[in-house]
């Protein structure tokens, strides 16, 4: 930023002294541009004979000072607020004045120079002329159209923005407002009150940012999905990160479902936070489910026990995975699950 | 050491949670509900930690964007941990490109939102399991792309992505540096220079989330 802390304590708004240093240097340049044409038509007018430069170079300025009065009223609006271009509103007597000046001045120095003699020239002159009187009287009202084509876009962004508000605030009306009733209804079940809170929260996540694949198409939501069923069923959270995506392959589904069971086991033994991170690279899909303890000693957990054994290690070797337990008690107890993607291609 | 804060969010309810979650350790100093206040807090408070809501009303509706645009760069800028309840990439990275020295979620327990605070009030950086997880997609680091050298902006070195990676993973700094059998500081210095990678790199990636928040 251009602003130094003086600006900034004596007002807060932002910008504006960007917008401080645009002025100053606006005048600067006008002065410098004007003395510097002034000069080049001096010059001119000594090698080229004054009367031959003049028959011209005046129509030339007049014109300038025409298209200067008549884009004046505009100038003040673009540096105050280009954002509402409101045309009509621009209008006070005094830009009235300026522009019916302007105007006349301008089809003045149209007419004066048409009566410029070319020297023995008849056939340029019947070219350039018009050219010269289209373009000055394009010039003209140029800006004001630009003007009124920029105010009609930003009118029909404000229609669509006004539309799509109406839409979020239905949306929001449906869902967001009945859980909140519900919510109030059940106060006094805890439970009740946090499922229902996680439920509307993932339903709005999922309509804020909209655009997300399907569960077949991208297995970062097949392992957010299946995560989330684990949340309402346990009621705990579960912290979801993904990196990389692919479609959902039967291998990975494999690994997913592992996952979602090692998560089962972490919400019913474990403690939150729990940490889910999956990460897609070429050659494998590597899934880790953490939880926060208390962790247990996998040498005693009992044969019997199918939870470990059939749902994570087995499901993960039938596509050709493993899936790696480590704990200790009174330690925080992380299953990595890692699938080789080879088959695939 | 007592930590000043001010905390900026324009719900009251979310306001008031935090001031109450916060350990004994961090004073409160001043708040904000939008950018214009959130400013003038901030100048007259000087607080050492800002706990910047990212999406804010008010300013040029750039949010979180438009505060820290106003209040860092000074001498004795307060140092800045962004707070959303966002998970898209570009609300992320655009508050860490903007100066922002940590994300946490607004679902974080109230003792590792202090932890994060006097982290962050201590120069360091403060990555959240997400935050590791968007640095790890956008350097490509499921890709297989390492940097070959410690100044490489555009890639992270093989270390960093280790320390990303459990990052992501839920490990705390500590159990990080038990994990790689390194010192807690020095993990510490890898995110660091994590961070200022993902504020100076010009990979495509971050231009883009970037440029979809209108900063670069």
């Amino acid at each position: 930023m251009v602003c130094d802390d003086k600006d900034v304590t004596e007002s807060v708004r932002v910008a504006r002294p960007l917008r401080r240093e645009a002025d100053a240097s606006t005048w600067w340049r006008g002065l410098v541009g004007g003395m510097m044409i002034a000069l080049a038509l001096a010059l001119l007018a000594r090698r080229r004979g004054v009367d031959e430069v003049s028959a011209w170079a005046l129509p030339a300025i007049v014109f300038v000072i025409a298209l200067i009065l008549v884009w004046s009223p505009l100038d003040s609006a673009v540096q105050t607020d280009a954002r509402r271009p409101d045309v009509v509103s621009l209008f006070s007597r005094d830009a009235w004045a300026r522009v019916v000046v302007g105007v006349l001045l301008a089809i003045g120095s149209m007419i004066w120079f048409a009566q410029w003699d070319f020297h023995g020239h008849p056939l340029t002159r019947a070219i350039v002329v018009p050219i010269v009187a289209v373009t000055g009287f394009v010039l003209v009202p140029a800006p004001w159209w630009t003007r009124l084509i920029r105010q009609v876009a930003v009118e029909r962004e404000q229609r669509v923005r006004e539309f799509e508000r109406a839409e979020i605030a239905a949306h929001l009306h449906d869902s967001v407002m009945q859980t909140l009733t519900l919510i109030r209804a059940k106060a006094n079940e805890p439970d009740t009150v946090a499922r229902l809170a996680r439920a509307q929260e993932r339903d709005l996540r999922a309509y804020l940012y909209q655009g997300r694949r399907s569960e077949a198409d991208s297995v970062a939501t097949a392992l957010a999905a299946a995560m989330s069923e684990v949340e309402d069923t346990h009621g705990v959270a579960i912290e979801v990160v993904s990196v990389g995506d692919a479609p959902t392959t039967d291998a990975l589904r494999a690994a997913v479902k592992a996952a979602r069971e090692a998560a089962m086991n972490a919400a019913r033994h474990g403690s939150e936070p729990i940490s889910v991170y999956a990460e897609l690279t070429d050659d494998a899909y590597e899934v880790y489910v953490r939880d926060s303890g208390p962790g247990f000693d996998p040498l005693l957990v009992h044969k019997d026990r199918a939870g470990i054994r059939n749902s994570i290690i087995g499901r993960a070797a039938r596509h050709g995975g493993t899936a790696i337990i480590s704990s200790a008690p009174q330690s925080r107890t992380e299953v990595a699950i890692t699938m080789p993607r080879k088959d695939e291609r | 050491m007592t930590v000043r804060v001010v905390i900026v969010d324009d719900h009251d309810v979310i306001r008031v949670g935090v001031r109450e979650s916060l350990e004994d350790d961090i004073v409160v100093v001043g708040e904000g509900r939008d950018v214009e206040s959130a400013i003038v807090a901030v100048k007259e408070a000087k607080p050492d930690v800002v706990i910047l809501d990212v999406h804010l009303p008010g300013g040029t509706g750039g949010g979180a964007l438009d505060v820290l645009a106003e209040i860092l760069g000074g001498a004795n800028a307060p140092k800045v941990l962004a707070l959303s309840v966002s998970d898209a990439a570009d609300d992320v990275v655009a508050v860490v490109r903007a100066g922002a020295r940590g994300y946490v979620t607004k679902s974080i327990s109230g003792p590792d939102l202090s932890d994060a605070v006097r982290r962050v009030a201590s120069g360091d950086a403060v990555f959240s399991p997400r935050l590791a997880g968007f640095v790890l997609d956008a350097f490509n680091a499921a890709g297989g792309e390492v940097a070959q050298a410690d100044e490489d902006l555009n890639s992270l070195t093989e270390r960093e992505q280790e320390v990303m990676r459990l990052i992501a993973r839920g490990y705390t700094y500590r159990e990080v540096g038990e994990k790689l059998f390194i010192s807690i500081k020095t993990v510490e210095t890898h995110v660091g220079k994590v961070l200022h990678k993902l504020q100076l790199s010009n990979r495509h990636e971050l231009a883009r989330w970037a440029a979809q928040r209108r900063i670069v």
